[in-house]
């Protein structure tokens, strides 16, 4: 993470280490991916089953009630979980210079653990579902994911254990925190759900699950990313890493507390949704300073955001990642919170932290990391651009769609003696915009998905000088003659 | 790195951690579970229930089974069950939301209300009705079976999928029969039925 050069032997043992990390890292990302276009299809249907209600009635398998539900288990499991995985194992492996010793036993884990997404998504699919967003798996297939997630992660302790006496990164923090804090909170919601006797704090949990998901799985992982990819292609240190720290441990110390925000009025004691709104309002102080600290780590540099897709993808998920502090602050306050509460705009703010800031921060670090680990070059810098641009434009279109089209319907909610139907009929033009932007990003993870399995299979190109957007291939000067730079 | 290094930069993670899961989640977790019903006072004037809540009131037929469709078919991603007060939002002024008006006894709704029910269906979004008190709202099962099976029939505004699968056509005349997941669907939503009177006991908190 410095702007020096490194040396031939640091050189040929960075190597080495990706070479250890290529099959199951590969794995991970692959199948992550093959997830994701399932998982963007699967929104795309139920959004347009949301908006022609009428369509598919006679098969079950096609209600909105059982598609949203597998498309998010799909996203999040599916995908978020399982490209997360691939991240924090290379990562942790390169910052703390260690090989990956044991590669077939992490593809038998991420194997057990591709079983326990395909039966959450299955089973909920078929009709054995109990309505909890994102926990809504029957009761067995949770112990199948934990043991899974265990068997990955029970490598990354050891790794990070044995590293050296050096400065901690602060990537390796947040790595460090993900891996620890998410089997927490997966079994704590999964326990008070399934075992639970207090029906009211196990619908609690589940709402604290989903956030505590995007503030102790998703940010971090896209944190550690960020700082990782940021410095290491601009070339230059960490703008403070002071800064850096502070803004980590007040994350780390606030995010357990939001999430009952979500049902503030609902039949919990009114302190806790209180406690939820406040802590979200402070973390978007620390996600201001984080994003602050990483764009002027940028400074000056920005030009290298037009030819280099890992900086341009990850750039663009910080800038999600303050729009997301931004609205999940704003939306726990009772002036927002009373019409936006329940309305269109949860499904924006979750999908803004599953796919806007987390995903697209996740593919700034797959096109770093696989070209290292394979050998090969990203086929074309074309498609990685048409990727870019659709994804960035379907998740605006989702964001703004969702958040208008909850102002509008909660908005026509608040009308009391208006008719129940209006709020559906005034919002659900903004749930076409929805139905559009799944379109949009389900193409764009097509192409991802083909490239992917273009490296998977070694058909990526075997010439030197890395891929770049508006470049020939592997011709950097071209790149940087687009971009205006030289 | 030094053990002791290690597990203090990992004790600190945990530590941070467990306060807000330790005070947000497992002690109200502990406080709430296994409710006691709370018995009413003769000020509360109620006759014929000993106390609140009342698991009878909150059961009707076979909706225990009925739960378990509702929430496969993922009912509770389009309808909340949670009435709020007004300082968090106009629930409580749409007719019949909050229970029986007419007879004094609309409210928001309350830890009790749920107590037959593993996982409370608080619901994710609110793109149809609130259903905490659709029990008072829809007294007949036919108008019930109407709304799960044409929806659009009833409003055509509606934005409801008819949940056919749940139904057989008739042979006799073109019509809809509900099967035994209907049925019990609906004793579920005939037994929703949130504004059983709070007693003063659980009002000023003791």
């Amino acid at each position: 993470m410095t702007s020096e050069q490194p040396t031939p032997e640091e050189m040929s043992e960075r190597a080495a280490i990706d070479r250890s990390a290529r099959f199951p890292v590969l794995f991970f990302f692959t199948s992550a991916a093959a997830w994701l276009l399932v998982a963007t299809l699967l929104g795309f249907f139920s959004s347009l089953k949301l908006c022609v209600p009428g369509l598919w009635d006679n098969c079950q398998f096609m209600g909105y009630g059982r598609l949203f539900p597998a498309h998010m288990n799909a996203l999040v499991y599916g995908w978020a979980m399982q490209a997360g995985l691939g991240v924090v194992l290379w990562l942790m492996a390169r910052l703390s210079r260690n090989k990956i010793e044991h590669p077939v036993a992490l593809i038998v884990a991420g194997a057990l653990w591709n079983a326990g997404v395909t039966l959450s998504v299955v089973t909920v699919w078929f009709g054995f579902g109990n309505s909890v967003p994102l926990l809504d798996f029957p009761a067995w297939v949770w112990p199948i994911m934990a043991i899974a997630y265990a068997l990955v992660v029970v490598w990354i302790l050891p790794m990070f254990r044995s590293r050296g006496e050096s400065l901690i990164y602060v990537s390796e923090m947040f790595v460090l925190g993900a891996v620890v804090w998410f089997p927490w909170i997966f079994i704590t919601a999964n326990l008070l759900i399934n075992k639970g006797t207090a029906p009211v704090m196990a619908a609690g949990a589940s709402a604290w699950f989903i956030t505590n998901l995007s503030y102790f799985w998703m940010a971090p992982i896209a944190l550690a990313i960020a700082y990782y990819i940021i410095p290491k292609i601009t070339g230059r240190a960490i703008f403070s890493y002071p800064l850096a720290q502070v803004s980590f441990w007040i994350l780390a110390a606030l995010s357990g507390w939001t999430g009952f925000a979500r049902y503030m009025g609902g039949p919990f004691p009114a302190w806790m949704s209180a406690v939820s709104g406040t802590a979200s309002i402070f973390i978007l102080l620390a996600i201001i300073v984080t994003v602050v600290n990483l764009l002027m780590t940028l400074k000056g540099a920005t030009k290298i955001w037009e030819f280099s897709p890992s900086l341009r993808f990850t750039v663009f998920g910080m800038l999600m990642l303050a729009v997301y502090g931004l609205l999940s602050a704003m939306s726990s306050t009772y002036i927002f919170g009373k019409s936006l509460q329940f309305s269109h705009f949860v499904v924006g703010l979750d999908t803004l932290a599953f796919y806007g800031f987390f995903s697209m921060t996740v593919f700034g670090a797959i096109y770093f990391i696989v070209p290292r680990i394979t050998g090969n070059e990203w086929p074309s810098g074309k498609r990685i651009r048409t990727h870019f641009w659709f994804s960035t434009y379907g998740i605006i279109t989702l964001v703004v769609c969702m958040l208008i089209g909850g102002i509008a319907q909660g908005g026509s909610l608040s009308q009391w003696n208006q008719a129940f139907s209006t709020s559906f009929v005034t919002s659900s033009a903004y749930v076409a915009g929805r139905c559009i932007a799944w379109a949009l990003i389900s193409f764009s993870n097509f192409l991802f998905l083909y490239q992917l399995a273009l490296m998977f299979i070694g058909k990526g190109r075997k010439t030197s000088g890395p891929t770049l957007i508006h470049a020939e291939p592997g011709k950097v000067e071209s790149a940087k003659a687009a971009a205006g730079l030289n | 790195m030094s053990s002791n290094k290690f597990w203090k930069l990992l004790g600190a993670l945990g530590v941070v951690f467990a306060l807000p899961w330790l005070f947000l989640i497992v002690i109200p977790f502990i406080k709430m579970s296994n409710a006691k019903p709370v018995p009413y006072t003769e000020a509360d004037g109620v006759e014929g229930i000993a106390a609140y809540p009342d698991k009878a009131l909150q059961r009707h037929g076979s909706s225990d089974y009925g739960r378990q469709i509702y929430a496969a078919e993922g009912c509770a991603y389009c309808h909340t069950q949670v009435v709020r007060p007004t300082y968090a939002g106009p629930d409580m002024w749409r007719p019949g939301w909050g229970g029986r008006e007419e007879e004094g006894l609309a409210r928001e709704t309350h830890p009790g209300d749920y107590a037959t029910e593993k996982v409370a269906m608080l619901g994710y979004q609110r793109i149809g009705q609130d259903l905490s008190n659709v029990g008072h709202r829809i007294k007949s099962r036919e108008v019930m079976h109407q709304h799960l099976a044409d929806p659009k029939g009833l409003d055509p505004d509606s934005g409801m999928p008819a949940y056919k699968h749940l139904y057989k056509k008739s042979s006799i005349d073109d019509g809809y029969v509900p099967t035994g997941k209907a049925e019990a669907l609906v004793d579920y939503l005939m037994s929703l039925k949130k504004d059983q009177k709070i007693p003063s006991a659980v009002v000023s908190g003791s």
